[in-house]
């Protein structure tokens, strides 16, 4: 058990790397406080290219076997005894 | 207004926007209850209950949706972006680049969001790393779950597991920040101000459970329940006033078609600044409490913190707040809303306000407007923010921060903003809005 949980914790670590370079790869949307809680007109420009596609793509894949992982390791730590 | 909602859900790509809106709430509240890896979850329940009530880390913990305390995957939610976001922008007033780049226009502002993004996973580091330490010397919990205390919070205390917490925490930050992106750019509203919106909408319920469980709760229960009603009234009402300053546009002649010859005006909102002040004011007097948790409590200078600062029903404490966001609601409005640069635009397009010249008189009169605008705004935010705290001080309920004036200027900024723009989508198709 020893073996697989120390594997889950190095996906963890790449994972969660991949995770943040990906998701600061993206174009950023929408950020500064002016359009928060009202005032601002947002203009919505939603232009995604093949490439914001793709990224779209891996991104959610990390995202998903990182939370499989995190929910994994979180189990082995509840029903096996370290 | 029912029949509103259902056009709304019968639209196809409305309904395609509704949907994955909710399903990216849906997974922000579903990661708030998973536990990060290493954090032994039996162990984080019996600290919270051994801790109930702990305001230190209220107002963090509140724009978490209670996720902090369980130190779970988005423990910090969306605060570090909206820290980020805070900082981007005041750093537009020390440094000229920045103020450069948002003048840009289009590209400067993405320039600008990238900046805030990198900070905000920066900031996230920042956190956990501090969120992870205070639970592993059990200073978050208040002396419950240190590492070496019979129910350890942090299961093994090797630094890999501790890296590992800061590590899942860092990338669930990150997540939420995309999610947020995601709603902005997919979704109805702003992704960022619907995520705070949920966070506190979710803790709402267990806090009103707790007042009605007090001795003698279920008068004051309603009493509470009628104060926050008469205050959201008041709130949407103050808040969709505006005044509106008259513009004339001069009529202009491009080859044979005429431009301009009309008449609109600048709305001039009563809070310009919004609920921005509230929050600022109260992250910053959050301060002074967290320093004094690293001091001995046995100092005369950590006991007059904990006297003063620590409850937000304390006279000091009110005086502090009340001077803070009158200050910040002036300074945040000198911010978003420049006189010399509307009136500037207003010039090149050839509009004026009727009885005023164009450029520097303008501006001027624009200023004068504005400060006194903002005069009544201020003070109406500090009533807002000020009046349950007292109420409820002098009804003797725990002044938990869920019903404060900040959560509740939020949700209804947020609420409002949102259904709005649900209402222009629906008028696109020419059906009839929610908002009458």
């Amino acid at each position: 058990m020893d073996a697989l949980r120390i594997g889950l914790q190095v996906l963890l670590v790449i994972t969660s790397a991949v995770l943040v370079l990906t998701i600061l790869m993206h174009k950023g949307k929408g950020g500064g406080m002016s359009d928060m809680f009202g005032g601002g007109l947002s203009s919505s420009v939603s232009s995604s290219g093949v490439a914001e596609r793709n990224l779209n793509r891996i991104t959610i894949a990390t995202a998903v076997l990182w939370g499989v992982v995190v929910l994994l390791l979180g189990l082995i730590q509840k029903f096996v005894v370290i | 207004m029912l029949g509103a909602f259902a056009q709304a859900f019968r639209t196809p790509d409305l309904r395609r926007k509704l949907f994955f809106t909710m399903g990216i709430i849906a997974i922000f509240r579903l990661g708030s209850f998973i536990p990060s890896p290493g954090v032994n979850y039996g162990n984080v329940q019996i600290c919270t209950a051994a801790s109930a009530d702990n305001d230190i880390l209220g107002i963090i913990n509140l724009f978490s949706g209670g996720a902090l305390l369980q130190l779970s995957v988005f423990a910090l939610g969306i605060m570090p972006y909206i820290t980020a976001s805070i900082i981007v922008q005041l750093l537009r007033v020390v440094i000229p680049r920045f103020e450069a780049l948002h003048k840009e226009g289009q590209s400067g502002t993405a320039k600008l969001t990238q900046y805030t993004r990198y900070l905000t996973i920066f900031l996230a580091v920042l956190q956990a790393t501090t969120i992870v330490t205070t639970a592993r010397t059990g200073v978050l919990f208040a002396g419950c779950g240190a590492a070496d205390s019979g129910t350890p919070v942090i299961a093994d205390d090797s630094v890999i597991t501790i890296l590992l917490v800061i590590l899942t925490m860092t990338a669930g930050t990150g997540l939420v920040m995309w999610l947020a992106e995601l709603v902005t750019e997919r979704g109805v509203g702003n992704g960022m101000s619907l995520l705070i919106f949920i966070s506190i909408a979710a803790s709402f319920p267990a806090a009103l459970w707790a007042v009605a469980q007090t001795p003698g709760g279920l008068t004051t229960f309603f009493i509470v329940l009628a104060i926050a009603l008469v205050l959201i009234v008041a709130v949407v009402f103050v808040e969709q006033s505006q005044r509106r300053i008259p513009v004339q546009y001069a009529k202009r002649m491009v080859g044979r078609r005429t431009y301009g010859g009309t008449s609109t005006y600048i709305p001039i909102k009563i809070n310009m600044a919004g609920v921005i002040p509230v929050i600022f004011a109260s992250s910053i007097l959050a301060l002074p409490t967290l320093a004094a948790q690293f001091g001995d409590q046995t100092q005369p200078w950590v006991q007059w913190i904990i006297a003063n600062f620590a409850d937000p029903g304390a006279p000091l404490y009110i005086l502090v707040f009340a001077v803070m966001i009158l200050f910040f609601a002036f300074f945040y409005t000198s911010i978003t809303f420049n006189p010399e640069e509307t009136a500037d635009n207003m010039k090149r397009y050839g509009g004026f306000v009727p009885g005023y010249r164009a450029g520097r008189p303008t501006a001027e009169y624009l200023r004068y407007v504005v400060n006194r605008v903002t005069s009544a705004g201020a003070i109406y935010l500090l009533l807002v923010a000020l009046i349950p705290t007292i109420a409820f001080v002098l009804l003797g309920v725990q002044t938990t921060i869920p019903f404060g004036g900040t959560s509740l200027l939020i949700i209804v900024g947020v609420g409002l903003e949102t259904v709005k723009q649900i209402d222009s989508q629906l008028q696109q198709r020419h059906y009839e809005g929610i908002l009458k």
